[in-house]
């Protein structure tokens, strides 16, 4: 096989897909690469389901074109394509036993009986699944229907796996173990994962790249440390837990720096990464883990401290999530901050206590819409 | 101790506070289903005299004399089992494809057009029957409109013939095969047929692979809902058979209301049931517990 | 992807199909207004037919009968099946499967087996006068079962955590039926109704046993007609206005349930 390392494993290319009522997907377009695990991110209805199945030829677009390969699919229809597609609810032949299951693909390509036994037995065992074969879907568990789902397409050796939020219906812990196990997986098959989500834990968890989508557009597309840590857009931010936003106009301070004077009245300094030209900054978000906070009566000099009031404080095991309601502000403006759980304990940081907040400039994130 | 384990009896297995609302039930049933069905039981293993009068001493009489040498009743029990697999299998053809397109492509006027194959089954039969007999009869409308453009010279003969009684059992239970059939194509989950796509089957596979299957509950619930009426129906081969082609059902209405010999025609209805009972088994092996939904 | 020629060939069976439902019916009806008294050949156009039909007091007689004995099956069948359907669901006992077993059999056996059974358990054994209580229960054995069957479809579509919350909130077990499950049930109710009256109105085998002499409902009327009768062009007169009734019948039930779903 030739070096095909800079053709992206698929395209897609101004992708259009209109229903009766409304437009699904609106002019996306993203390249995902060979080998890694690609996350559609966002919540439902924004198109992610109806981009998925487009790729796997489920669906027609209207406008524009999907490759895989760098060959352009569009005419071909699914059962030639070569990717296979894990369905939310799975989507087991319920009148069909674990290996007949797995073997309904390689029976539809006429592969020789040996050989299809061969590789159902391989499966299995990569899936920590062997003894299962005659037992019906029926007959197993949440997490073990996950992995025939898995390996029945997955023993069709496709160029592509797109999953449908495979995991949504599963508690916590067993999504928590297959998430680790999908990861061992793609990275022992090498097979490029595309996958459909609007948990932002698990695509943040497995992703080597997620573009977070909204009402049919791509809003960023980035690894998963860069969305974390500097979404683009307020939606973003918010859809990735940084709940505490600030709208406001913004100047720029020096080189590097930005001011921004929020809607409430606060002056927040950022620190423009990105040199974003200031005409196009709308607000300014902060992780919640990010914000220290110091007793009430510490004399604090830095950027972006604030005096609040302790308002509510809910255990969250490794930390406790605390609402501060920020001091001489208009509207009743209240930050949220992670408090470490030793800290929370001791007397000055209840409810009720004034508190000084405060984080370092670099943890500011620029926001544009 | 054992009065507690009485007062669990009651309580727990017996249920009596479920008395009140199937208590009611359970008396009918066991009145009027039960009892009758044990009555023609017993009295088929009883004597009868010349003139068909109960004789009450136990004989095996009645069924020697079914299936002696030349009985009418055991030809018209083949007969009846002939005819009903044949409109089994005829509804199977017309009644999946119609129930498989209302499914694919009914759209929102699924409702409609499911309502359209259920209604003629919703008016009285016995009219149903002779709709059929005035259009293939002579005078018929069918003779007498060939006859009219000089097609035929004489009237085609359809009546009286064993094809008008098979043609009159489709007719009348051809909706009882849509029914089940659309209840469980429609109950098949879409995503299994795109799975089933998109792991390389084509249209025709996907259909042999997971369509057929799946729907196979409604099959032998159709089968069940066309095979048990059509084997058991009598007024069919008497308007459209004429006196030429009676079926078990027939000769078991011409015993019981024509000659008043109990007797014999209890025993042919016990034989008659006994056939009944193990085709619905034979049905329920094959099509599952779903068969029995799906008729439901 | 799909084959145009294949799906022309489905197209072909669906017609054939319904045509072969309809189309008597619908020739029949033609033929209703044909002054041929056989109606199965064109003459010219009248309805004198249906005028001598409406002044036979024979079968008008025959509707009626036919009308009070659907309606009193409708409502001894639903009442006794909905609770059964209710309790089988509802409650283990002992003798449950047998119960639900035994329900099944006069909906399954074929009728002439269950019609000769009571004819001859209620002339020889309990002495029931055939004629309307010989009909009435008769009908009501067939049709309980098929309100059973109904109500345990619909038992297992409902959040039954709604009767529990009632008896929660301090509501007695009378008050709880009344207020929460009979609501409920409607649903299952109106359809056996709707499925028992025709059913009971249009029944042949079993009422032609148990009928006795001078109890003529309507398909009995009708049979008799069809082959003693003169003219049988009456017959498709009869046969026009009785595929009619039901057809409207149901297109106005089915409409109001539409929208009852709607306002809901």
């Amino acid at each position: 096989m030739e070096n095909n390392e800079h053709i992206p494993c698929v395209e897609l290319k101004k992708l259009v897909k209109r229903f009766p009522e409304t437009v699904a997907v609106e002019n996306v377009s993203l390249k995902v690469k060979q080998g890694e695990v690609f996350s559609l991110l966002g919540p439902s209805g924004c198109g992610k389901t109806t981009t998925l199945r487009i790729i796997a030829g489920l669906e027609t677009a209207d406008e524009g074109e999907v490759l895989i390969d760098g060959q352009v699919v569009n005419k071909i229809p699914p059962y030639r394509r070569n990717c296979n597609l894990v369905f939310q609810n799975l989507a087991l032949f319920p009148h069909m036993t674990v290996e007949e299951n797995i073997a309904y693909g390689l029976e539809r390509r006429k592969t020789p009986k040996t050989e299809i036994k061969e590789k159902i037995g391989k499966m299995l065992d990569l899936m920590h699944l062997a003894g299962m074969e005659k037992r019906y879907p029926a007959q197993i568990s949440g997490g073990q229907k996950q992995r025939i789902a898995l390996a029945r397409s997955l023993v069709l050796e496709p160029k592509i796996l797109l999953l449908d939020e495979p995991l949504a219906s599963l508690d916590r812990k067993i999504r928590k173990e297959l998430q680790v196990e999908l990861r061992r997986i793609q990275k022992e098959l090498g097979i490029t994962f595309f996958y459909v989500t609007h948990d932002q834990r698990v695509a943040l968890a497995i992703s080597d790249t997620i573009a977070v989508m909204r009402a049919g557009r791509l809003e960023q597309i980035a690894p998963p440390d860069e969305i974390y840590d500097t979404p683009r857009t307020k939606f973003i931010a918010d859809f990735m837990g940084a709940t505490n936003i600030f709208s406001g106009r913004a100047a720029l301070k020096g080189d590097r720096e930005v001011r921004l004077e929020s809607d409430e009245g606060l002056v927040i300094f950022a620190f423009n990464h990105k040199n974003i030209p200031v005409e196009k900054i709308t607000g300014i978000s902060v992780h919640p883990e990010r914000i220290h906070v110091l007793a009430g009566d510490s004399k604090s000099r830095a950027d972006n401290s604030f005096k609040g009031k302790i308002v509510e404080m809910v255990y969250q095991g490794d930390f406790v999530e605390t609402k501060i309601l920020l001091l001489n502000v208009e509207n009743s403006r209240s930050i949220i901050v992670h408090l470490n759980t030793k800290l929370s304990q001791k007397s000055q940081f209840s409810i009720g206590k004034v508190v000084l907040v405060q984080w370092d400039k670099e943890n500011s994130n620029i926001l544009q819409d | 101790m054992a009065n507690g384990r009485v007062r669990k009896f009651l309580t727990k297995k017996l249920n009596l506070s479920a008395f009140p609302v199937v208590g009611p039930i359970s008396i009918w049933i066991l009145l009027f289903v039960l009892m009758p069905l044990a009555v023609i039981f017993i009295i088929s293993f009883l004597g009868r005299d010349i003139k068909g009068s109960i004789v009450p001493s136990f004989s095996l009489d009645n069924y020697r004399l079914l299936f002696s040498e030349g009985s009418e009743y055991a030809k018209s029990i083949l007969r009846s089992i002939l005819f009903a697999f044949a409109t089994n299998a005829a509804c199977l053809i017309i009644g999946y494809p119609m129930a498989y397109w209302i499914v694919k492509y009914g759209g929102k006027i699924k409702p409609f057009l499911l309502l359209l194959v259920i209604v003629p089954s919703w008016s009285c039969y016995v009219v149903r029957i002779y709709a059929l007999k005035q259009l293939i009869g002579y005078p018929g409308i069918i003779n007498n409109f060939l006859l009219n453009i000089g097609l035929v010279s004489s009237p085609i003969e359809i009546l009286y013939t064993p094809h008008a009684v098979i043609l009159g059992l489709i007719y009348i239970w051809l909706p009882f095969m849509v029914l089940p059939i659309y209840a469980s194509l429609e109950g098949i989950d879409p995503s299994l047929l795109e799975a089933s796509v998109d792991l390389g089957a084509t249209p025709a596979e996907r259909f042999l692979t997971i369509t057929l299957p799946l729907s196979k509950g409604g099959i032998f619930g159709g089968t069940i809902l066309t095979f048990i009426p059509a084997f058991g129906d009598w007024i069919v081969p008497l308007l459209l058979g004429g006196n030429k082609v009676w079926m078990a059902g027939t000769y078991i209405a011409h015993y019981f209301i024509v000659m008043g010999d109990l007797p014999l025609g209890s025993s042919m209805t016990v034989f008659l049931t006994t056939a009944i009972v193990l085709m619905i088994y034979i049905c329920i092996k094959l099509g599952g517990e779903q068969a029995i939904e799906r008729i439901l | 992807m799909r084959s145009p020629k294949k799906g022309k060939i489905l197209f072909i069976i669906i017609v054939v199909g319904y045509l072969f439902l309809w189309g008597p019916i619908i020739v029949l009806g033609f033929f209703s207004f044909s002054s041929d008294s056989y109606g199965t050949r064109w003459l010219s156009f009248t309805t004198k037919w249906y005028g001598e039909l409406f002044q036979t007091s024979a079968l008008m007689d025959a509707v009626v009968r036919s009308l009070i004995i659907a309606s009193v099956t409708v409502v001894a069948a639903t009442a006794i099946g909905t609770l059964a359907g209710y309790g089988l669901y509802k409650y283990k006992f002992l003798g449950r499967r047998i119960l639900r077993t035994s329900i099944l059999l006069p909906i399954t056996v074929p009728y002439i087996v269950m019609a000769g059974a009571l004819l001859v358990y209620f002339t020889r054994v309990i002495h029931i006068p055939l004629g309307y209580p010989a009909i009435i229960i008769a009908h009501i054995s067939f049709s309980a079962p098929l309100a059973v069957f109904i109500t345990l479809g619909r038992m297992q579509r409902i959040d039954w955590s709604l009767e529990e919350a009632s008896t929660d909130l301090g509501a007695n077990r009378l008050t709880t039926w009344r207020l929460i499950t009979i609501p409920l049930l409607l649903p299952a109710i109106f359809s056996s109704a709707v499925l028992i009256f025709p059913w009971s109105f249009n029944d042949f085998t079993i009422t032609y046993f148990v009928a006795g002499v001078g109890t003529s409902t309507l398909p009995l009327y009708l049979f008799s007609m069809l082959q003693y009768s003169l003219k049988p062009v009456l017959i498709n007169g009869i046969s026009l206005i009785f595929i009619l009734l039901p057809t409207i019948g149901i297109l106005v039930v089915s409409s109001l349930q539409r929208e009852t779903k709607k306002t809901r």
